[in-house]
């Protein structure tokens, strides 16, 4: 029977003597034989005709409506289909989410479908060479361990106790800063500065008055890092330049990863080159905790192929200019323009720590 | 797969977003005073948005090829300038320095007449200039080659130039000097020498 089963229905249901009789047939005429066997296939050995009259018993018994109305939750589908639900409704609930690395959740994004060539010349070159010619030889046997741990944890002022009301009374932040810098780390073994993400800002005050330059900001964005950019609204009121605080105007995206470094390996190797009369990156740029950052004109946009590929698509004149901001591990700008210049950007005037 | 379905397995209490949705229930009067307890009935999973991305083979100038992620359809992008050809990037590349090419020597004779006053270069010399190059026959090869007649008329600053603009030389020379100094590897390096020099001399006979 079980070799009957896999023989389609239609097949089962046709006399065996037909069968063979029309498969003879088919030896015969060699021209029809692959048609012939197709409609074959779809026939059936048994009918149902065939099979024994239920008794009244057993029909009284047999009353599925009667199940179907009894039953409290609906059966999926013959076809079973998982879906992950659309809300995570906390920890403790029944329903879960899958991971996102799972195929089916609904944030999963499929990837990554190449090793960029940034990446690849980081890991294999140039964070040996920045740990091999950033290394400080502190000879053995002596604990450099406290003078560390007292530079990063007594950074804040004390009072000199000339008074009876300093006692207890809270430590002051650095002259000059309400907050404290961070304080640079040896490049070591286990810190060595990596690119953690590039955030790609535009502001866009034109966008107060006419939307549209808020679409072409975004699409540019769209275009250039692959990711669905968010819009910002400005922060201040300035009467002058005709800004209202909460208008929409300007527009970021983040990258992190492989998106990153390719960004970073299109900006260095394809965009940069072709700037007219490019100096290089400033060397005052910099926050002072390892994230630098540089611009583009407005004109130099369409440098970047993916929007030099279809620029007609963009309105020219409304094509704005951009900020980027390269964040990076390294605790100083000194460290992290280390870095960038191992990847290959030049900075060029006065370097800023 | 019934012991894989995800629903059955606990999310990481790390993972939950600690984004708040506001809830969802009706506003009744005791609600309309915003409650001091924060309440999350639901955080919406969104999917993600992003355009379809092409995988795109670069060709820089130097020939050398690489594929990225990108945006734009077309699959293979030649570049003509990138930072192969680019003298911020090659500084040591001599073809690619900004040479001034005199065929008919009117710069020349603008020179000898009024002098070099006039010259913001003759003044402080820069990297990306070097003197003039003048060439007598008027079919003149491209900018990018130097002719063996101009590196002969000057060559004493050229050389001078080269000093100063690389910096590796001197790092060269140092780590060479470090060579000498080792026995062992000094006659092994020119017995290699000879062997090359030979398979060279050999192979440009045959040719």
């Amino acid at each position: 029977m079980a070799a009957l089963r896999e023989v389609s229905r239609s097949a089962r249901s046709l006399p065996l003597s037909q069968i063979r009789h029309s498969y003879q047939l088919c030896q015969r005429r060699c021209a029809a034989t692959q048609a012939a066997e197709a409609v074959l296939q779809d026939l059936e050995t048994d009918s149902t005709l065939g099979a024994p009259e239920l008794s009244p018993e057993e029909k009284k018994i047999f009353r599925p409506w009667k199940r179907a109305a009894d039953r409290k939750y609906t059966l999926p589908s013959s076809r079973y289909q998982y879906h992950p639900p659309k809300y995570n409704r906390g920890p403790l609930h029944p329903i879960q989410s899958p991971p996102s690395s799972d195929p089916i959740a609904r944030d999963f994004v499929p990837g990554p479908f190449n090793l960029p060539r940034l990446r690849q010349t980081y890991q294999s070159t140039v964070a040996s060479d920045l740990m091999t010619l950033a290394y400080n030889h502190k000879p053995p046997g002596e604990s450099h361990e406290h003078e560390q741990h007292e530079e990063t944890t007594d950074r804040l002022r004390g009072w000199d106790g000339s008074s009876p009301y300093h006692k207890n009374r809270q430590k002051r932040a650095p002259r000059g800063s309400p907050v404290l810098k961070l304080v640079e780390r040896d490049i070591t073994f286990r810190n060595i500065p990596e690119i953690k993400e590039i955030t790609i800002a535009t502001f866009v005050p034109e966008a107060i008055k006419e939307q549209d330059y808020l679409l072409v900001a975004r699409t540019m964005l769209l275009a250039i890092t692959g990711t669905t950019p968010e819009i910002t609204k400005t922060k201040s009121n300035i009467a002058q330049w005709g800004l209202k605080e909460g208008e929409r105007a300007g527009v970021k995206t983040t990258i992190y990863g492989n998106a990153a470094y390719e960004f970073l390996d299109r900006c260095i190797h394809i965009v940069f080159p072709r700037i007219k009369d490019w100096k290089g990156i400033k060397g005052t740029t910099g926050d002072g905790s390892g994230n630098l950052a540089w611009g583009f004109q407005p004109s130099e946009m369409a440098i970047f192929p993916e929007i030099e590929v279809n620029y007609a698509m963009y309105p020219s004149k409304m094509l704005p200019g951009c900020r980027v901001f390269v964040k990076t591990t390294a605790t100083s700008d000194r460290q992290a323009r280390l870095l960038l210049q191992a990847l290959g950007i030049p900075f060029y005037g006065e370097l800023r720590n | 797969m019934g012991a894989r379905l995800p629903t059955s397995a606990l999310r990481r209490p790390s993972l939950i977003p600690t984004s708040s949705s506001p809830s969802t229930s009706t506003p009744s009067p005791s609600s309309l005073v915003r409650n001091s307890v924060q309440t999350r009935n639901a955080t919406f999973v969104p999917r993600p948005r992003r355009p379809y991305m092409f995988t795109q083979l670069v060709q820089l100038s130097d020939g050398s090829t690489f594929t990225v992620r990108t945006t734009s359809p077309t699959a293979l992008y030649k570049s003509t300038k990138d930072s192969r050809n680019h003298l911020l990037w090659q500084p040591s590349e001599k073809s690619l320095r900004n040479v001034e090419l005199d065929e008919a020597g009117k710069l020349a004779a603008f020179r000898e007449r009024f002098g070099r006053g006039w010259d913001l270069d003759a003044k402080q010399p820069t990297e990306e200039t070097t003197p003039p190059i003048t060439a007598p026959q008027p079919a003149a090869p491209s900018s990018q080659t130097t002719t063996p007649a101009a590196t002969a008329t000057q060559p004493a600053q050229l050389e001078e130039a080269e000093e100063a603009e690389d910096p590796f030389d001197s790092m060269t020379d140092l780590i060479s000097a470090y060579a000498k100094h080792d026995d062992k590897l000094a006659p092994q390096k020119e017995e290699k020498k000879l062997a090359d020099s030979k398979g060279k001399g050999g192979k440009g006979k045959k040719k």
